[in-house]
């Protein structure tokens, strides 16, 4: 059974840094799923070959420091041995992709979403003045230009994965 | 003409830093800088929250080590609330704690090292990095896979999620530990166990192919600090302790400096320098000043201030590795060996402690409002120690607070290694990959973690810089 694997990478302290964990949060509610399996984290790390390993289809989806904020884009990200030289702390999607193939033979389709931001300084979270009556949560303050294409890239990913396992999903609810 | 070789950011550590390496007329190394060249700042912006948020807040500023930043942040707010957290609370931090240093030290050793000790530092790159490990030596690679996922899946188990579990609370842990977790968790023990061995019998066989670099990567006189136990009545030998206890400082010939010192008062000892080309703070001890009392913390320190692990295992691993020199081991090169000590201490520690016959129980978190004004919180991250300082208002908001990290207290100790490595290997004006690469692995030794950068795609190139005198660019290398 075809399955799919959505990673939302960054820090939600640093402003635009944290779009992939604010977007996965989102598709938490979009994607309820059993063949869909949601992960956030601050940063790739090798395990994370392991679930890939499982998955028909990745993606991927992380904040960019190049092109015009708000801007986004997908891409395939294919194994290379650019990728494979600077392995550390902090993986890159294409080394995860090798780790994955390397350790368990496996290839699932992987794609990178990314979106240029803006800011990327520490910006905290929005203050229970700015949030009147709302629980405290630890999500990102985005800047206006990426809060504002998060819906599209919302309803990308959600196509994308009706597309990959064929079920009808409740992107129509993205505001 | 004097020159500069400057290699910017170092690869394969967390966040962003570079290497200026300073040449006098005659090629030969004068001096090297470690810079750290991100901000941090979030202890000025922690200000004004409630002090509660604290520990969820601060374990958000790493990616690599959330946990020590949890417990170190926990146990300043349980002095907030002048509170004894219960005994199975401190139990299950302790296992939490442990998981996060066999998962990180899984991750330096495994996935960052061992390219540079399977294959030697002059190894050609392409082959040289982790998918190399896997071709070569897949038991090796699949092992540091399986340990890192032990060490993640035992925090996830306890605190319901991988990252940032919010399971660790001001007062104790949120929820108490179920008979069913508790014999998941134990399943795992059996193959770490088998990791753990199989990895340090290999390590110590490739050890001696390393005889340079165990001579030349930071092995130099310096103190080490850790925590370690508290004495207790009777003949004292101090053991390994990374969620509580009381600090011990040595010197580079094992005396003991100080002893039994209360974390809490750690501004007596340490005071903290601050240097234009780095962000990141100086600390260093006191009563021998700056910057002579340079200290080093992590691993081989913690190795190096006891008198024993305090487990069966760690401890057989623990004499053989005491043996490599008489006195302290001072070559930073061995913070591999000693992490891999460690992660047999942690895999054994575990196993002791879900075996208390109390691990199961519901008393795990106990209830207060803020008692105190100021709380100190210091724990034994994977790299070393960590203190969080906090001070609070009327309202328990936060009104300053102060993080002294692991890879801070280091600073001095990174600065001076990589002038080691540069002055016995740095021989010319132009840069060579192996010459590069053991300026690079010997900051690797110490794992640090700067990790408040953003992790965005698209700034993690590797710039390689020689500078002449008036700043002239003379050699330039990029790798992306």
């Amino acid at each position: 059974m075809k399955r799919v694997l959505i990673i939302g990478c960054g820090n939600s302290l640093r402003g635009d840094d944290g779009l992939g964990r604010t977007a996965a949060e989102s598709l938490e509610t979009l994607l309820a799923n059993p063949r869909v399996e949601i992960l956030q984290t601050d940063q790739l790390t090798p395990e994370l070959a392991e679930p890939v390993s499982r998955a028909g289809l990745v993606i991927i989806i992380d904040a960019s420091h190049t092109g015009h904020p708000g801007t986004w884009t997908t891409e395939d990200v294919t194994i290379s041995a650019a990728g494979n030289s600077k392995l550390g702390h902090h993986f890159t999607p294409a080394s995860i992709l090798a780790y994955a193939s390397a350790l368990y033979h496996a290839n699932p389709r992987m794609l990178l979403v990314t979106v240029a931001g803006r800011s990327f300084e520490c910006s905290g979270f929005p203050s229970h003045e700015e949030n009147p009556g709302v629980p405290f949560r630890y999500s990102a303050r985005l800047t206006p230009e990426v809060e504002a294409a998060l819906p599209d890239v919302l309803r990308h990913i959600c196509a994308l994965v009706e597309r990959e396992i064929g079920a009808e999903m409740n992107h129509n609810h993205v505001v | 003409m004097s020159k500069t070789i400057l290699i910017d950011p170092v690869t394969r550590i967390e966040g962003h830093s570079k290497i200026s390496i300073f040449l006098d007329d005659s090629g030969e190394v004068t001096d090297a800088r470690f810079h750290v060249t991100q901000y941090r700042g979030f202890e000025k912006f922690s200000e004004g929250r409630p002090f509660t948020e604290m520990p969820s807040l601060t374990a958000r500023t790493c990616g690599i080590c959330p946990v020590s930043h949890l417990m170190a942040s926990a146990k300043a707010c349980d002095a907030l609330m002048a509170v004894e957290i219960p005994q199975t609370a401190t139990k299950l931090r302790r296992i939490m704690n442990l998981a996060q240093l066999v998962q990180s030290h899984a991750l330096s050793f495994f996935h960052l090292s061992s390219p540079d000790l399977l294959f030697g530092m002059d190894a050609d790159p392409a082959r040289r990095n982790i998918l190399g490990v896997v071709e070569a030596h897949p038991q090796l690679a699949t092992d540091g896979v399986m340990l890192r996922k032990i060490g993640q899946e035992i925090i996830a188990l306890l605190g319901g999620k991988r990252i940032h579990p919010a399971w660790v609370v001001p007062g104790g842990v949120s929820e108490p530990l179920s008979e069913e977790k508790r014999d998941k968790i134990l399943s795992m023990i059996p193959e770490a166990y088998a990791i753990s061995h199989r990895t340090l019998a290999w390590y110590k066989d490739v050890l001696e192919q390393f005889r340079e670099e165990i001579r030349t990567f930071g092995n130099f006189p310096s103190m080490f600090m850790a925590l370690v136990t508290p004495q207790q009545q009777g003949e004292h030998k101090a053991e390994l302790e990374h969620y509580d206890g009381v600090l011990r400082f040595v010197d580079a010939s094992g005396n003991i400096v100080e002893d039994q010192v209360d974390p809490s008062l750690y501004q007596d000892y340490i005071a903290e320098a601050v240097e234009p080309y780095s962000y990141l703070k100086s600390p260093f001890f006191k009563a021998l000043g700056y910057p002579k009392g340079i200290y080093r913390v992590g691993p081989l320190a913690r190795l190096n201030v006891i008198d024993r692990c305090g487990t069966p295992k760690a401890d057989m691993e623990w004499a053989e590795f005491r043996a490599l020199r008489r006195g302290v081991i001072l070559s930073s090169f061995h913070q591999h060996y000693a992490r891999l000590v460690e992660i047999l201490y942690g895999i054994e520690r575990i196993e002791q402690l879900l075996n208390e016959p109390d691990i199961l129980s519901n008393h795990v978190r106990a209830f207060a409002k803020p008692n105190k004004f100021e709380g100190v919180g210091v724990a034994e991250a994977p790299r070393g120690t960590l203190i969080h300082h906090y001070k609070i208002d009327d309202n328990g908001l936060i009104t300053w607070a102060n993080m002294i990290i692991a890879t801070g207290h280091n600073n001095l100790a990174m600065n001076q290694s990589v002038k080691q490595v540069a002055q016995h290997y740095v021989k010319s004006d132009k840069l060579k990959e192996g010459m590069l690469n053991r300026v690079e692995a010997v900051i690797r030794t110490y794992d640090p973690c700067l990790s408040c950068s953003t992790h965005a795609i698209g700034r993690m190139p590797l710039l390689v810089e020689l500078i002449g005198h008036g700043g002239t660019v003379l050699d330039s290398v990029r790798r992306d």
